[in-house]
C-alpha cells in the first residue's frame, strides 16, 4: 500500500517534470497552432465583425451555403485543381529523373546537386520577381521563343497563359527539393539486389521497374502528399503575379488568395474561415484517397 | 558554445535596458505615431523636414513617422482591429467610407477652430471625408488626371495641337502608332490603364453611373457601355492603344516614359517622376479630351485622419492642423507630386510650372472624385477582372460588365 503511493508519487513527479520540460513547446504550439485551429472551426459558423464594434453572431451553415453560389470559389477551386493536377505529376517525375541521373557516376555530381538545389533555397518572392522579368513581354522567354520562330505570349497579361507561367516557375523551384529526397532513398537500395537481377539477366529498364520503383514507393507517397499540400496552398506566387487581385480575369485566383481577399480586403472573417475549413477538408480527402491507393503494397 | 549563448543573452538584455532608459529620458514628452505610404523618397524627406519643424514648435510632442509601403490598407485595418493603429494616418478617399461607417475614426468637427479656415479647402475634397455631418479627415492633397503627350512624337506625326475631343484622340492615336520593319508596333498612340479608378469618368460620360443609391453596382447600363466601348474598340479594332503589360512596362507612366505610348492619362505625380527618371523626355499636358461634348476627369485625394482609439487626441490634432496648414501646404506643394487641397495655395502655385500643371488644376472643377461608398472595393475587383477579359476579347463588353455587376452585387448582398 505504502509502496504503491510512493510509486504513485514518483510517477506524478515524473509526469510533472515531463510536462514542465514540454511547457515551452506546449505553450508555443498551443498559441500558434491549436488555439487558431479551434478558433477557425468555431468562427467559421459565425458572422464576425472585427472593425469598430467587435461582434459575433451565430450564422449556422450560412457561410457554407454562401460558398455554393459564390462563382469565385468555383473558379478558385478549378484553378487550384488544375494547378495541382499539372504541377504534382510533372514535378514528381522530374524530381525522380534528376535523382536517377545524379545517382549515376557522372562527372561533377556534387556541383550538379548544388546547382539543382539552389532554386529551392531561394525565397519564393524573389524567384517570382525574377520570373516576372523573364516573363516580361520583351523578356528572356519571349526572345527565346521568338528566336526559334515560336509564338510569343503576354505571359503576365493573358489569362490563358498566366497560370501556366506560375506552374512552370513552381515546378522549376520545387522539383529539386524532392530530388534530394529521392536521391537519399536511392542510396538506401541495396546494391546486391541489382547484382542478383543482373545475374538473372534483367535489362536496365526491368531493374528500374522491378527494383527501384517499388523500393521508392513510400518516398513517392511522401513526395506526392507534400506536393499536393504545397500546391493546394499556392498563394505568394499568384499574389505577386497579379498584385493581389487574382487577375487577369480570375486566371490566377487560388483558394488561399481568395481567403486572403475575403479576410483582409473585405474583412469578412467568418466566410474566410469557412473557406479555410473547406480547403483543409479538400486536402485531407485527397490525402486519404492517396493513402488508400498506396497502402496495399507499401506495407511490405 | 554555452559561453557564447550566455554572452549573447546578456548583451540582448543590456540592449533592452538601454532602450528602456533612452525612453525614460523623454519623460513628459508625448509620443504620437504618424503612418503613411511613401510614393517617392523626395516626398518622404520633405515630410521628415516638416515633422522636425513641428517638433521644434511643440517641444513636448514627439512624432514617430512610420512608412508602410506594401498593402497599406490591409495593415491599417488589421492594426485598427488589434487596437495598435497609429494616432494619425493617411487615408485614401476610396477607402474612407468603410472606415467612417465602422466609426473607427475620430470626428474632427470639435477640434477645428475658425483660424484653421476649413472653408479654404476644396469643398469636393472635404465632402469625401464627411458622413452624417461629421468630418473625419483633412485632405492633404489631391490630383486629377490630364492628358500627357509626347511632343517629339507629335512633331514627327505633324500634329500641332493635343486632341480636344475623344474622337480626335482616337484619330491621332492611329497616326501616332508606328511599326518597325517586321510589322511589330514600337510606339502605340495611346497608353491605357484598364482599371476602374481610371475609367469611372468614362462610364459617366454618356450618363451612366457606377453605383446606385444603395451602393450596388450599376455600371452595366447601355449608357455606361457606350463610354467603355470607346476604350475597348480602340484597343481591339484600331490596335492603336496598349496596356503596360503589352509592351513589357511596369506602369502607364513607365510605358509613356520609354516612348512606347505617345499619349496617356495621368496625374500630377508623373511630372516630377518624368523629370527625375526620364530627363530627356519632351512631354506636355492638356485637359482630358471631352467625351460626348462633356468635360470629365478623375480626382484622387488622400486625407490625414485620426484614430478614434488614440490616447493623445489633442496632440494628434495639433499634428494634423500643422500638416494641413497653409504654410506647410505651400512648402510641400512646391515639389509638385500633388496639388494642394487649400484653394488659396492652389491659386498661388508659381507660374513657371504653370503650363504643365494648369490642365490638372483646371480639371479640379469638373472631376469625379474616386469614391463610391463602402462597397467600392468589391466593385473594383470585379470590374477590373472582367474589363480586362473584354479588352482582350474573351467576351463582349456587355457580357463582361453584366457578369461583373452581378458578381459584385451578389457579394455585396451576401456580405450585408
Amino acid at each position: 500500500m505504502l509502496n504503491k503511493t510512493i510509486w504513485n508519487k514518483q510517477s506524478t513527479r515524473e509526469t510533472v517534470s515531463g510536462y514542465l520540460f514540454m511547457t515551452p513547446a506546449i505553450v508555443v504550439l498551443g498559441i500558434f497552432l491549436i488555439v487558431p485551429v479551434i478558433f477557425t472551426i468555431v468562427l467559421a459558423f459565425y458572422r464576425v465583425q472585427l472593425l469598430g464594434e467587435v461582434s459575433f453572431q451565430f450564422a449556422g451553415f450560412k457561410n457554407f451555403v454562401r460558398m455554393r453560389s459564390d462563382e469565385r470559389v468555383w473558379i478558385a477551386l478549378k484553378n487550384t485543381a488544375e494547378y495541382v493536377a499539372i504541377v504534382v505529376p510533372i514535378q514528381t517525375i522530374l524530381a525522380l529523373g534528376l535523382a536517377l541521373i545524379l545517382n549515376t557516376n557522372i562527372k561533377g555530381k556534387s556541383w550538379f546537386r548544388v546547382a539543382f538545389f539552389l532554386p529551392t533555397v531561394t525565397s519564393s518572392a524573389v524567384l517570382t520577381l525574377i520570373f516576372m522579368w523573364i516573363y516580361n513581354t520583351n523578356g528572356l522567354l519571349n526572345s527565346f521563343l521568338g528566336f526559334f520562330g515560336l509564338p510569343t505570349y503576354n505571359w503576365l497579361g493573358d489569362p490563358d497563359v498566366a497560370l501556366k507561367g506560375i506552374m512552370l516557375m513552381n515546378i522549376w523551384a520545387t522539383a529539386p527539393l524532392f530530388m534530394v529526397i529521392y536521391l537519399a532513398a536511392l542510396q538506401d537500395i541495396p546494391e546486391s539486389l541489382y547484382e542478383a537481377a543482373s545475374i538473372d539477366g534483367a535489362a536496365p529498364w526491368e531493374k528500374f521497374w522491378c527494383i527501384t520503383l517499388p523500393f521508392l514507393k513510400p518516398v513517392t507517397f511522401f513526395v506526392i502528399v507534400m506536393g499536393i499540400i504545397g500546391t493546394f496552398q499556392l498563394f505568394d506566387q499568384s499574389y505577386i503575379f497579379s498584385s493581389g487581385s487574382g487577375g487577369p480575369n480570375n486566371a490566377t485566383l487560388t483558394i488561399v488568395l481568395l481567403i486572403y481577399q475575403y479576410a483582409f480586403k473585405n474583412l469578412d472573417m467568418g466566410y474566410a474561415l469557412a473557406l479555410t475549413l473547406m480547403l483543409a477538408l479538400v486536402i485531407m480527402t485527397v490525402t486519404l484517397i492517396q493513402r488508400s491507393l498506396f497502402k496495399e503494397e507499401s506495407l511490405d | 558554445m554555452k559561453k557564447l549563448l550566455s554572452s549573447l543573452a546578456f548583451s540582448a538584455l543590456l540592449l533592452l535596458t538601454n532602450s528602456c532608459r533612452s525612453g525614460d529620458k523623454n519623460e513628459g514628452a508625448i509620443e504620437i505615431t504618424l503612418s503613411g505610404w511613401q510614393s517617392n523618397p523626395i516626398e518622404s524627406r520633405l515630410l521628415e523636414k516638416v515633422i522636425d519643424q513641428f517638433e521644434a514648435k511643440y517641444p513636448n510632442i514627439k512624432v514617430k513617422h512610420e512608412v508602410i509601403n506594401s498593402q497599406y490598407m490591409d495593415v491599417i485595418k488589421t492594426r485598427l482591429i488589434g487596437e495598435v493603429a497609429p494616432d494619425v494616418f493617411y487615408l485614401d478617399a476610396f477607402e474612407a467610407p468603410l472606415l467612417m461607417k465602422y466609426e473607427v475614426l475620430e470626428p474632427l468637427n470639435s477640434y477645428i477652430k475658425s483660424e484653421f479656415n476649413l472653408a479654404d479647402f476644396e469643398p469636393n475634397l472635404i465632402n469625401a471625408f464627411k458622413r452624417n455631418g461629421n468630418l473625419y479627415g483633412i485632405p492633404k492633397d489631391f490630383s486629377t488626371l490630364a492628358l500627357f503627350y509626347n511632343e517629339t512624337a507629335f512633331a514627327k506625326a505633324k500634329i500641332q495641337q493635343p486632341p480636344k475631343t475623344w474622337n480626335q484622340l482616337i484619330e491621332y492615336s492611329k497616326k501616332l502608332t508606328l511599326y518597325d520593319q517586321t510589322g511589330k508596333v514600337n510606339q502605340y498612340g495611346f497608353g491605357i490603364t484598364p482599371e476602374l479608378p481610371r475609367q469611372q469618368f468614362i462610364i459617366q460620360a454618356f450618363g451612366g453611373e457606377l453605383v446606385d443609391r444603395n451602393h450596388y453596382a450599376a455600371f452595366a447600363t447601355p449608357e455606361s457601355l457606350k463610354g467603355l466601348q470607346l476604350v475597348i474598340e480602340q484597343y481591339r479594332h484600331d490596335r492603336s492603344s496598349a496596356q503596360p503589360s503589352d509592351v513589357g512596362a511596369s506602369s502607364g507612366d513607365d510605358m509613356f516614359g520609354q516612348g512606347k505610348a505617345a499619349m496617356m492619362l495621368s496625374g500630377a505625380w508623373t511630372i516630377p517622376y518624368f523629370k527625375e527618371t526620364f530627363p530627356n523626355l519632351k512631354f506636355s499636358t492638356a485637359e482630358v479630351p471631352t467625351i460626348n461634348n462633356r468635360k470629365g476627369t478623375m480626382a484622387y485625394t488622400v486625407a490625414y485622419v485620426m484614430n478614434r482609439k488614440s490616447t493623445q487626441k489633442e496632440a494628434a490634432w495639433k499634428l494634423i492642423e500643422y500638416l494641413t496648414s497653409e504654410a506647410t501646404m505651400k512648402e510641400s506643394g512646391s515639389q509638385g507630386f500633388a496639388l494642394p487641397s487649400r484653394r488659396s495655395v492652389l491659386k498661388g502655385l508659381d507660374s513657371d510650372r504653370h503650363s504643365l500643371y494648369a490642365p490638372l488644376i483646371a480639371g479640379s472643377t469638373y472631376a469625379t472624385i474616386w469614391q463610391a461608398g463602402e462597397t467600392l472595393p468589391t466593385i473594383l475587383t470585379n470590374f477590373d477582372n472582367q474589363f480586362v477579359s473584354a479588352l482582350i476579347g474573351q467576351q463582349s463588353l456587355k457580357d463582361a460588365m453584366q457578369k461583373a455587376q452581378d458578381t459584385a452585387n451578389r457579394e455585396i448582398y451576401l456580405s450585408n
